[in-house]
């Protein structure tokens, strides 16, 4: 018999969730951030949704958040013209490195040596974080607000999506632009995917996928509302996307095909990434909840729990609930 | 009619009272500096670890030896945010997170016993 998803809901904090990012898989399993327009980052255990800490220091709306892959270190961008780096682990406030303007965007490289920044200011900044005071190397060209930008290529390049409606592939050695994508619309959101080197870019209702070395299309997706996130399975087997009718669809990647959508969030659904295992994915919303769903409903996973007709009513000690999907925490 | 998933419970939310990070939890207890490392330097010549070691062995004691003096005498903490205060300085907790302070002199009036968070404090002056 079809099973229903039951989507988690991760409550907390008290504006929409712009940004999401998950860490690798560590030895205490995976975590997850959430940048929200509350100012209050917060940490959660990947898997089951709890929350671990809330990230305290800035002063706005955190438009950005990332983890390093072993989830020891964190970075925001925020409305306070600051990004921060953060120790993952105890919470503190490691790093204040200040902006000329609202900061956007963050990411680490691979060996956490270098934090990448982009925002309000149009320009790109890669800070050495063994020598924060030194100043940032700046990288020009955009000539509109940066959205997201991140490392690819083994961190050799970097890409960046601003609202110029430009992608551009920088090299980092060089810092020269080495390659531009210009589209009608502003790019909603923009996914690196290292293995296999894919790039996935949102924009109105399509759902685009490139090379991300050579910036060549691979193919499109047309959803069925204008979408603001989407994240491609580890295995590239599907696709997750989710945008202004606040549901969250589930792709076919080969065949393209919709297969799944879900309701569940109040309000537009702003980003939404897949776990490192594939497992989950999450969702962040203007509701300003984060929601985990299932990649394979009815699944024994995290604090989702595979119940067989027979076992209801068995001498089984745990308390089990059928909830609704309307169910917060 | 589908049948909803089960769940074990909901996720857990945040705590009202605290920022988290439970230093109780196996990670933080796994991987929490709770000291400065030593310098790259230092790593890779035993000589200089020594040297460092002994450095830092002596700077720990000043450090203790200063919260000792201090004790039960008028201080003047300065702050973020150009706060400047005087109390009586009490005791620091173990891990120098907090002082206890008697008599605190705030622009609100004097609070009889505080406890100071040491993250918010710039500098510690008082007369030997």
């Amino acid at each position: 018999m079809a099973m229903r998803q039951t989507p988690l809901t991760c409550s907390g904090h008290t504006r929409p969730v712009v940004d999401l990012a998950f860490s690798g898989i560590t030895p205490y399993g995976y975590f997850l951030i959430s940048a929200c327009k509350d100012g209050k980052p917060m940490l959660r255990q990947g898997d089951t949704g709890d929350w671990i800490g809330t990230f305290l220091g800035h002063k706005g709306a955190v438009w950005g958040a990332t983890l390093n892959t072993d989830a020891t270190k964190a970075a925001t961008a925020a409305a306070d013209f600051t990004a921060k780096v953060w120790d993952a682990v105890s919470g503190d406030e490691v790093l204040s490195l200040a902006h000329k303007h609202i900061v956007k965007t963050v990411s680490f490289t691979q060996d956490n040596n270098c934090l990448l920044t982009g925002g309000n200011d149009k320009l790109l900044r890669i800070y050495d974080l063994s020598n924060p005071e030194a100043a940032p190397q700046e990288i020009a060209g955009h000539t509109s607000a940066i959205k997201k930008a991140l490392w690819c290529n083994n961190d050799k390049q970097i890409l960046s999506a601003a609202e110029d409606k430009t992608i551009r592939l920088w090299n980092r050695s060089s810092m020269e632009e080495v390659k531009t994508l210009t589209f009608d619309t502003s790019v909603s959101s923009m996914e690196y995917v290292a293995d296999g080197e894919i790039l996935v870019i949102t924009y109105g209702k399509t759902i685009a996928f490139y090379n991300a070395l050579s910036l060549e299309l691979i193919k499109t997706v047309e959803a069925p509302a204008p979408i603001n996130s989407a994240s491609l399975h580890p295995e590239k087997d599907f696709f997750v996307a989710g945008g202004d009718d606040f549901k969250l669809y589930k792709f076919d990647y080969s065949t393209k095909e919709e297969l799944e959508s879900y309701k569940g969030h109040f309000g537009p659904v702003h980003c939404v990434r897949f776990s490192p295992d594939g497992e989950l994915y999450a969702s962040g919303s203007e509701d300003g909840t984060l929601r985990l769903w299932q990649t394979a409903v009815g699944k024994t996973y995290g604090l989702w729990k595979c119940v067989l007709p027979e076992d209801l009513g068995a001498e089984n000690s745990e308390q089990l609930y059928t909830s609704t999907p309307e169910i917060k925490a | 009619m589908a049948k909803p998933v089960s769940v074990l419970r909901l996720p857990k939310g945040p705590d009202p009272n605290s920022r988290g990070f439970d230093p109780k939890s196996p990670r933080f207890i796994a991987l929490c500096r709770t000291s400065i490392s030593s310098s790259v330097a230092s790593e890779a010549d035993p000589e200089l670890l020594q040297r460092e070691q002994h450095a830092r062995s002596v700077l720990r004691e000043n450090f203790l030896q200063c919260l000792v003096s201090m004790t039960n005498r008028k201080v003047q903490f300065h702050m973020h945010e150009k706060v400047k205060v005087e109390a009586t300085f009490g005791a620091s907790d173990i891990d120098v997170l907090n002082f206890q302070v008697s008599d605190l002199h705030t622009p609100i009036g004097v609070q009889k016993e505080a406890l100071i968070r040491s993250q918010d404090v710039i500098s510690v002056t008082f007369d030997v």
